[in-house]
């Protein structure tokens, strides 16, 4: 009963607040008139008659996820990278060994998993690599593709993961050399630019003016948006590895865990 | 009844299940219950992201909020036991 009161106690003053927002508290939402910011990002993000200072991207949120904020998603990636790194770093030598948690599920759900895994991969490849076109991106594509092998971990166990190939080391291997990716994305025209002698920027994807290196906006007939293609096809491979490890780890039984933790809280 | 209106109404239907989702998710003492109940307030949440044009943030939301984070509480429950002890 007492629940139920604060229940809905809760659920009116969200009912009033809601109320007051609509009836203009925060002032109009939305604004009637396009802004100037969004007038200037919906003109660049996507402009092939002047391919100065554009992103050739027609997707606009990816464009300025990783084109005009570019640098903001790097570091993200860098936090996302760093949160891993210490999940794995509390559970290091026992992550390679062969603990193992849980039988496999009923045949029903085994065989219901099985097909749905391969959609979720392709569901997966299709929203990181149309991200510069479609609603999606890197981050989108690998968060759903991680689903497939944390799905097939809870349902065929820790085992049979191990078995079909998707091992510790080799998540590992994908997620660095992802991110290893990146950077070189983001350095690629800089280098480049010291190279052949001219101006370049880091994270430049289009030429600008005195700085004419540009990744190729065309996939065939298809805007690529340059670097953006590329930065979303990495960071898809490294959330999907990433999220992959962690999960792996996670799996593993209690008894096996704490073996190698027992007595560094006495700095051992 | 237009479609804005259509549109308000589902998003104010959606925001106060959400709401009593949550609240269910934080007072449950069976642990397995209280996930669902959480990832119900996800789903919810995602219908608000998809119906206020964010599709971006649709996509992300549902791979993690609705598939990686219930699976990991899920994890997580399997280790410390499926129901809050009262009284402690």
């Amino acid at each position: 009963m007492r629940n139920v009161v604060v229940a809905l106690a809760v659920v009116f003053t969200v009912l009033l607040l809601a109320y007051a927002t609509y009836l203009g508290a925060l002032g109009p939402i939305p604004p009637n008139d396009l802004r100037e910011l969004a007038k200037a990002l919906l003109e660049r993000s996507y402009r092939p008659w002047n391919p100065f200072n554009t992103s050739m991207c027609p997707e606009a949120v990816t464009a300025v996820v990783w084109d005009f904020r570019g640098l903001d998603t790097v570091f993200e990636t860098v936090v996302f990278y760093g949160a891993i790194v210490a999940t794995l770093a509390l559970y290091r030598t026992t992550s390679r060994s062969l603990g193992l948690v849980g039988e496999r599920l009923s045949l029903i759900v085994r065989y219901a998993t099985l097909v749905s895994v391969p959609m979720i991969l392709i569901v997966a490849a299709a929203t990181a690599l149309h991200g510069q076109l479609t609603p999606g991106g890197g981050f989108q594509g690998g968060a759903i593709a991680a689903v497939a092998p944390v799905v097939a971990l809870v349902v065929f166990g820790r085992r049979k993961l191990l078995d079909l190939g998707v091992t510790y080391v080799k998540a590992l291997i994908v997620r660095n050399l992802a991110l290893v990716a990146i950077a070189l994305t983001a350095l690629g025209p800089l280098i480049a630019g010291i190279v052949l002698g001219i101006d370049a920027y880091v994270l430049q994807n289009q030429g600008k003016v005195g700085a004419p290196l540009s990744y190729p906006p065309w996939i065939l007939d298809v805007p690529s948006g340059g670097s953006v293609i590329l930065f979303n096809i990495f960071e898809a491979l490294a959330v999907a590895a990433g999220f992959t490890l962690v999960f792996l780890t996670l799996a593993l039984d209690e008894e096996t865990a704490r073996r190698e933790l027992v007595g560094e809280d006495r700095g051992w | 009844m237009d479609a804005a209106t259509l549109c308000l109404a589902m998003i104010g239907f959606a925001s106060l299940l959400s709401v009593f989702a949550t609240i269910m998710a934080v007072l449950d003492r069976d642990l397995l219950r209280a996930a669902l109940f959480s990832a119900l307030q996800s789903t919810l949440y995602a219908f608000l992201f998809y119906v206020l044009m964010a599709p971006d943030i649709v996509l992300v939301y549902v791979a993690v909020a609705v598939g990686i984070y219930p699976l990991l509480i899920v994890l997580l429950i399997k280790k410390v036991g499926r129901f809050e002890e009262v009284g402690r």
